[in-house]
């Protein structure tokens, strides 16, 4: 077939003139239009994962509006209750004059939590306190699912208007980052929704795995401890009140034991987790010194004045775990590495402390799904 | 849209107009590149060159149009839904059970009675079911 084909273009024909006219206007048009061409590209790539994103947003949506009723059985519709619940900002306070931020942003936080809580108590009403922490969980979910959605929204039509490629390629380098971190809240919903631990828990199973079976008591909101004898120590073992999803207060709780102690602690252990780098294996454990804890810096704030104060050395495991698997249901090599944890623990425990000395252990971290 | 495994999205998929585009621009390619060996071989070598970048350019168009340009249309949305297993233990005679998560579960729960013993099992463990692909 090839040969009699070949025949339509006779090896005698202008072709390498014709060619070189077409090479010529492409490069021509290409010198002038390359960067429009380029930005078009891109932003149908942005378009693309806009509307993949825009379905798991509406998907956060209606589960939150789903659980809602299944779980609270609210005697009108809370769609428009969630519709303002996806809306709700916190203006951070200002920072040019930083002295105090720290009591400023405690305040404004109690204040959204507590919004939060009645919010979610008031949608729905027949839920348990643990349904209501997880409920606000699920809402939070999807608040953070409907924001990356807006501000992926906003780059894009951004774009589009002014046909700019720096502002389109402002999101689109960091889109790959971003998904991650959507696929994630993704799977959030689901662990919410069912009340199933989640990767930033692993600190918190820590401290369950030390303090199951001993009596425990609340020493700070939404915290509880409970005191368990270690080779002739004892462990303050701290962590969120389980199984509803919270973080609780652990710079609060930290104070409290601290100051009912009087100078007997001798070493407080923090256990959380912790961003890995790529090639690290999730569940490796590293140790070290200082607060650990995540957040906006409040409570890692409270811990460090109050380790300061009371002259007490802050030792540090960190349980390392990839970004995408913070929110998502447990990963088993994150469960498996509590073990490895405690073992951490234990050898901190005997190297740093003598017989009868008291050490406080803070697991940190989300404890849906954990109970004590 | 957002209805748990029927939320429709617009996703990335190939439509029949770009898979005849992506076809015709094939056939166009090898034709060319064929074109341009034979060329190397004929009394007109320069014309070879012009065949093959043609041949390539093809080629390259399509791999854009596969993997980049494929046109958007509406299918069916999985949001991808984890599976998750529950590990309960007897802390008297040490059964062992693995289940599917139940809503509800959560660890250290004092759940069904022991099927071995009078005792009660506790849930020790609630975990994603490591994926085949990762076992091996």
């Amino acid at each position: 077939m090839f040969p009699s084909a070949g025949q339509l273009i006779p090896p005698n024909s202008d072709i390498g003139m014709v060619l070189q006219m077409v090479f010529s206007i492409t490069f021509i048009i290409y010198l002038f239009y390359a960067q429009r061409i380029q930005s078009m590209t891109m932003l149908r790539q942005v378009e693309g994962t806009l509307r993949r994103v825009k379905a798991i947003r509406d998907e956060g949506r209606s589960v939150s509006i789903q659980t809602i009723k299944e779980i609270g059985k609210p005697e009108n519709d809370p769609t428009p209750e969630v519709e303002r619940f996806l809306e709700h900002f916190m203006i951070p306070p200002v920072d040019m004059d930083p002295a105090g931020i720290v009591g400023k942003f405690d305040q404004l936080i109690n204040v959204r939590e507590s919004t939060f809580e009645d919010e979610v108590r008031a949608i729905a009403p027949s839920a348990s306190d643990s349904e209501v922490n997880n409920l606000e969980n699920l809402l939070e979910a999807a608040l953070a699912l409907n924001v990356y959605y807006k501000v992926i929204r906003h780059f894009y039509l951004l774009g589009k208007r002014t046909m700019n490629i720096y502002v389109i390629m402002q999101i689109h380098m960091i889109l790959p980052l971003i998904m991650r971190e959507i696929n994630a809240y993704s799977a959030a919903l689901q662990a919410f929704k069912e009340g199933m631990p989640i990767g930033d828990g692993v600190g918190a199973l820590v401290a369950a795995k030390l303090m199951h079976g001993n009596p425990w008591k609340e020493v700070a909101k939404e915290m509880v401890a409970a005191e368990v004898p270690m080779a002739g120590r004892t462990l303050v073992v701290m962590k969120a009140r389980g199984p509803g999803g919270s973080v609780g207060k652990p710079g609060e709780a930290v104070e409290n034991v601290l100051d009912e102690w009087k100078g007997r602690v001798k070493a407080i252990i923090m256990i959380d987790a912790a961003g890995k780098l790529e090639g690290e294996p999730t569940g490796d454990i590293a140790e070290g010194v200082g607060a650990a804890i995540g957040g906006v810096g409040v409570q890692k704030f409270r811990i460090e004045e109050a380790a300061k104060a009371h002259d007490v050395p802050l030792y540090a495991i960190a349980i390392k775990e990839d970004i995408s698997h913070v929110v998502a249901p447990m990963e088993e090599a994150l469960f498996d590495a509590t073990d490895k944890a405690l073992e951490s623990v234990r050898r901190i425990v005997g190297e740093r402390s003598a017989e009868g000395d008291v050490i406080v252990v803070a697991g940190i971290g989300n404890t849906v799904g954990i109970a004590q | 849209m957002g209805k748990r495994g029927g939320a429709e999205y617009p996703s990335l998929s190939l439509s029949w107009t770009t898979l005849i585009v992506v076809v015709a621009i094939g056939v166009f390619s090898i034709f060319s590149l064929y074109m341009g060996f034979q060329a190397y071989g004929s009394d007109h070598p320069e014309q070879a060159n012009y065949y093959i970048i043609i041949g390539t350019t093809g080629f390259a168009a399509m791999g854009y149009m596969f993997f980049r340009a494929r046109s958007i249309t509406a299918t069916k949305l999985e949001v991808p839904r984890v599976d998750v297993v529950t590990t309960l233990e007897c802390p008297q005679c040490g059964l062992k059970r693995i289940r599917e998560f139940a809503q509800g579960d959560y660890v250290f729960k004092d759940d069904e009675p022991c099927t071995r013993c009078e005792g009660s099992m506790t849930v020790t463990r609630i975990h994603r079911r490591k994926d085949e692909k990762e076992k091996s």
